[in-house]
């Protein structure tokens, strides 16, 4: 069983040999690997497939992760973006200041410009080896992204028929962006709706607005490909709503607890996660990261349906040893 | 008057924006409410509803909610509390450092001070380290409120300490971080003055720092 292999074998409901390491290494890390600023790479996508690629090789774990400026829309539907140094790239201008805006908004045409090429070197370099990950906004994640997260949810009580309609709207850049990376030939799909997490809406926000989208966009997806929620921070009180989107794993951040969630959800999903990317990889120290991954497959791995991850992107600066930890404990506790 | 300003906090603290306005119209025209009267029930809103927010009764949506409560309020009462809101509390100057563009603790923040009494400069996000400069020296601000979301923000903040002090304004402008992941050893770390996580620590802090503390609560 080959890494993309074992990981697919997870989302298909399946035993795998072992399980599979699938951390968030994406553009806030990987540049690093090949020596570059992340800035170089958000603006360059080649660059950013390089470093990805480069991140795999080096740590060897199961899959990498298409994500942050990689893709067909870094510009997120025409919002002035800006990337300075190592900061990740700001939306700086958000471009629907109210109902009159909706019609103005451009969906991306991921075609356009080669925007998909370093996407389709990146599924080219794994050749089968090892799975690769294409990372969608989810239709609430767009809609907060153009209207500003502030005035949006303001919104869910100013004008909640405004929130609806605008996540209406920009539904079909979530189909068009996933589409293309399906056609770019990646192995799954993650839709990311951070905005949804339950440190920052309610769960009856979460099922009023977030959900009813996220279901259908996702169900359409998982026609085509396996489907990941990604929701960070704390999502358990919704985490029986995302196991019925229709996503073949949930990816979840370190605040839930993998054994609940499990007991939750385990017989209907697989989880992803959810070592802590911050107090773990990034500042705990080997012993850390060996404890962090010990007990995560302790509470997740028995009888399948669980990929070791980060709980969300591992930051910049997290040492490379503690990557190459998790890699090497997960092997080390994660054999069936 | 009292039962007037209870009501008042109470729809500050659900949120609701229109009786808000509307209450402080019959504050403005009832003329009985000492300044010092309407900051402790604002405050008052202000930290329960960032009380509720720590207990997860409430999220984000339902802060916004209330700040837009107090920003409405605050637009009727403003003239009728200007004199006396200058000569209460201080001048301060805030702002989201550059690289983060998270507001929606800032502009909690930003409300809980007008509350409170100051008069605040607000910069918005991603603000650059020269525009916090310029600000504190026109405005003669005797607090700096830098608002950062996560400690990645770090070198920025580093930044703008080594720009007031290079300035010559570091020994005039009392310099506080904010944030929910900001700790003790961070704020150390970086050199303010204080650090603050949420409404309630940064009113206190402010008033440690501007000689208040015998103030209300």
């Amino acid at each position: 069983m080959n890494s993309r292999e074992r990981f697919l074998a997870v989302l298909a409901g399946e035993m795998p040999d072992r399980v599979p390491i699938v951390p968030v290494v994406d553009g806030f890390f990987a540049p690093k690997v090949i020596g570059r600023a992340n800035d170089d790479c958000f603006a360059d996508g080649a660059c950013l497939a390089e470093a990805l690629t480069a991140a795999q090789l080096k740590f060897a774990y199961d899959g990498a992760v298409a994500e942050m400026g990689l893709g067909p829309d870094p510009n997120v539907l025409g919002c002035p973006v800006e990337i300075e140094g190592n900061d990740v790239p700001l939306v700086v201008e958000t471009i629907v200041g109210g109902r009159e805006d909706l019609e103005k908004l451009a969906m991306p045409d991921p075609w356009a410009g080669g925007k998909m090429e370093p996407v389709q070197r990146l599924v080219e370099a794994a050749a089968g080896g090892y799975a690769v990950l294409g990372s969608v906004r989810s239709p609430f994640e767009y809609a907060a992204t153009v209207r500003g997260l502030i005035e949006f949810m303001t919104d869910f009580y100013r004008d909640p028929g405004l929130v609806r309609d605008l996540i209406e709207a920009v539904r079909p850049a979530t189909m068009a962006v996933g589409r293309a990376f399906i056609k770019a030939g990646v192995d799954a799909l993650v839709v990311k709706d951070s905005f949804a997490s339950s440190s920052m809406i309610s769960p009856e926000h979460y099922r009023e607005f977030a959900f009813p989208s996220g279901r259908e966009a996702i169900a359409e997806l998982a026609e085509e490909i396996p489907v990941i929620l990604h929701i960070c921070r704390n999502s358990m009180p919704i985490l029986k709503d995302m196991a019925r989107t229709g996503a073949a794993a949930l990816e979840i951040d370190s605040p839930v607890d993998l054994a609940a969630a499990k007991s939750a959800v385990g017989g209907k999903v697989a989880l992803k996660g959810n070592i802590d990317a911050v107090s773990v990889i990034e500042k705990g120290g080997i012993a850390a990261v060996e404890a962090a991954v010990k007990a995560a497959i302790g509470a997740a791995g028995k009888g399948g349906g669980f990929i070791l991850s980060s709980g969300d992107s591992i930051p910049l600066s997290a040492p490379e040893e503690n990557i190459a930890a998790l890699v090497e404990y997960g092997r080390k506790y994660g054999s069936y | 008057m009292e039962e007037i300003l209870e009501k008042f906090e109470t729809a500050l603290i659900a949120g609701n924006a229109d009786a808000s306005a509307d209450l402080a119209d019959a504050i403005v025209a009832a003329g009985q409410a000492t300044a010092d009267e309407i900051f402790a029930h604002l405050s008052n809103a202000m930290e329960e509803v960032g009380s509720r927010y720590q207990t997860g009764e409430y999220f984000i949506p339902e802060m916004l909610r209330s700040a837009e409560a107090v920003e409405k309020a605050m637009a009727v009462l403003e003239p009728y509390l200007f004199e006396s809101r200058h000569e209460q509390a201080g001048v301060v100057v805030m702002g989201t450092v550059r690289g983060d563009i998270h507001n929606i603790g800032k502009n909690i923040i930003v409300s809980a001070l007008r509350a409170a009494g100051y008069e605040v400069h607000d910069l918005g996000v991603n603000v650059s380290t020269e525009k916090f400069v310029n600000k504190v020296r026109e405005t003669g601000a005797g607090l700096l409120l830098l608002s950062a979301f996560t400690t990645s923000t770090k070198p920025a903040l580093l930044d703008v300490m080594a720009a007031l002090e290079a300035e010559g304004l570091r020994g005039s402008v009392k310099v506080v971080s904010g944030g929910a992941s900001h700790s003790e050893k961070f704020a150390r770390e970086v050199g303010v003055d204080g650090f603050a996580t949420d409404v309630k620590s940064t009113l206190a802090v402010c008033r440690r720092l501007t000689g208040r503390d015998g103030d209300r609560r």
